[in-house]
């Protein structure tokens, strides 16, 4: 468990640019502090005109930017949209990030659903060796940073439930087939996508890290909102994960 | 020159008038790292029960216009896991311990009162008085079982009892004088507010148990009533609590009877407030040239009101 300095700070807006129809990059600046940050963790950021902060992961971080990918789904993420410049609440980084050690003589995989890609871009940029990207999404619309994979070296596997690009169907369809157990595969995204991989995993016996996902107020284990079965046992998706071994995880 | 903002309650010196709430701020201890814990008034625990609890299904949150809703199911590790490791954690930080316990019967709340009685390090007892009882019915609900629940914690209990009232109720200063009677040494209002939300995206309810508790800002105004209501009727201490998010509000609370204060959702949102509020609360008696904070207690609310 990664027990990392967290801080509760005002964070100037360097940017925050529409990358395609609906999706946003949220560019700020911290100092110090964010060498710190492990993929998989993110940050509480709060925005006037709604009463909770909403929690991000961490899509990229270099020369000293932290970068945030979201989707606008909802009020808050409208308000977020429409900032161009000034100051938001930063808490964070928060939670326990992916496994990059453990298993790092196995081949990487990837599999991400919708802005899932988010947290798995970032683990990515730090994974020594490159591997293969299954990515899921709605339509060839929703498909984000792929230019970027392709620039990191990485093979990538796209579905779209439309057709619109790659294979028709879900992403998981094709994961089944070509997976083998000499990988260790890293996912996130929409918990239907994660239960299928996790059967998956379970089936042939592959060594996973599911990122995963619940409404929470805090983000620091108080509020007791984002609660999960790991092996048994309730744990807090913000303060335990938000990255699990898939194996304990009980979707 | 500062203003003195220690106050005596129930009998404990306090640093100042600012404590967490029950259920927005863990065990107490997890957030050294970001605040300053030693700075508190007082730290209130999550609620304890006799027996782990692993609570309720998912969604347990949801945002509200102005404050959330929460369904959370009292989750936590039972009294006797609380006692070998958080309260050892608590004892650390030299702040008074505050234990907020619930149960689903008398027997409950007495058990773990007398497991909890036993410890050095607690300074009082707050009765979440707002779960469900053994019928599903709130227990303020249920004025017979809540006159049964005070009465038999306090045979057991070496340490003062706060009452944590359900605002929710016909006549909440009735509630208010009915605990005081049965011997409660203090009184905490408000608890959340019984409250429902619908996604219209999808035709389904935001909670898992369609109903939760509602707090934050949205509900100050009605908790500062409950406060000045019950502050009339009796003459134990309260504890003001609900939606409060700066030293203003707390001096609301203050101002119409409320003797400390008690923050929830603000420092769920931003841990850093409970710190900031005792700052924000000290500069504004400043001001008004206070030179105590006891002062302002109930300065309000001196005149008996009709209804």
């Amino acid at each position: 468990m990664h027990i990392l300095r967290r801080f509760d700070k005002t964070c100037k807006i360097i940017s925050n640019k529409e990358i395609c129809a609906g999706y946003f990059e949220l560019k700020v600046k911290i100092s110090n502090i964010s060498k710190q940050c492990v993929p998989g963790q993110f940050f509480m950021i709060g925005m006037q005109g709604v009463f909770l902060r909403r929690p991000l992961s961490i899509y990229d971080f270099k020369n000293g930017m932290l970068s945030f990918l979201y989707k606008v789904v909802g009020k808050g993420t409208d308000i977020l949209s429409k900032m161009q410049s000034g100051e938001l609440r930063f808490l964070g980084p928060l939670g326990n990030g992916y496994n990059l050690e453990t298993y790092k003589d196995l081949n990487n995989t990837i599999v991400a659903g919708g802005t899932g890609i988010a947290s798995v871009h970032f683990l990515a940029t730090k994974l020594k060796k490159k591997g293969v990207l299954y990515y899921g999404a709605r339509s060839k619309k929703d498909l984000l940073c792929l230019d970027k994979f392709k620039k990191m070296g990485w093979k990538i596997m796209v579905s779209t439930e439309d057709g619109s690009k790659g294979y028709k169907g879900y992403i998981t369809d094709i994961l089944e087939k070509k997976i083998e157990s000499k990988d260790v595969l890293f996912t996130c995204g929409p918990t239907q996508m994660q239960k299928k991989v996790l059967q998956i995993a379970r089936e042939k016996n592959i060594k996973a890290f599911a990122s995963l996902e619940e409404k929470m107020a805090c983000g620091v284990g108080n509020c007791q909102g984002c609660a999960v079965k790991i092996d048994g046992q309730i744990k807090m998706v913000c303060k335990d994960g938000p990255v699990f071994r898939l194996d304990q995880v009980g979707l | 020159m500062k203003p003195n903002l220690s106050i005596n309650f129930l009998g404990i010196k306090l640093k100042n008038p600012i404590l967490s709430a029950s259920g927005t701020f863990g065990y107490g201890y997890e957030l050294a790292d970001l605040i300053p814990l030693k700075k508190l008034g007082a730290i209130v625990t999550k609620t304890i029960t006799l027996e782990p609890r692993c609570g309720n299904d998912q969604p347990r949150i949801a945002e509200v216009a102005s404050g959330m809703l929460n369904t959370i199911g009292l989750q936590n590790i039972g009294v006797k896991a609380f006692v070998k490791e958080p309260l050892e954690q608590l004892k650390k930080v030299g702040v008074p311990v505050i234990v907020s316990v619930a149960g689903t019967s008398v027997k409950e709340y007495v058990e773990t009162i007398k497991i909890l009685s036993v410890q050095d390090a607690i300074s009082a007892v707050e009765l979440n008085l707002s779960c469900p009882n053994l019928k599903k019915k709130i227990v303020c609900h249920d004025l017979p079982l809540v006159k049964d629940v005070i009465r038999s914690v306090k045979k057991v209990s070496r340490v003062p009892i706060i009452a944590k009232l359900s605002p929710l109720v016909t006549d909440i200063a009735e509630l208010a004088l009915c605990s005081q009677n049965a011997g409660a040494d203090g009184i905490t209002l408000a608890n959340t507010y019984p409250a429902m939300s619908i996604d219209v995206k999808t035709f389904k309810y935001k909670l898992s148990t369609v109903k939760g508790g509602m707090s934050g800002p949205c509900i100050k105004p009605m908790a500062v009533c409950c406060v000045y209501d019950a502050y009339q009727k009796i003459n134990i201490p309260i504890i003001g609590c609900g939606g409060i998010q700066t030293g203003e509000d707390a001096l609301e609370f203050m101002l119409v009877g409320a003797r400390v204060i008690s923050i929830g959702s603000a420092s769920l949102v931003s841990p850093k407030r409970l710190v900031e509020i005792i700052y924000e609360m000290e500069n504004i008696l400043k001001e008004k040239n206070i030179k105590d904070v006891k002062e302002v207690v109930g300065m309000l609310n001196t005149v008996k009101t009709v209804c």
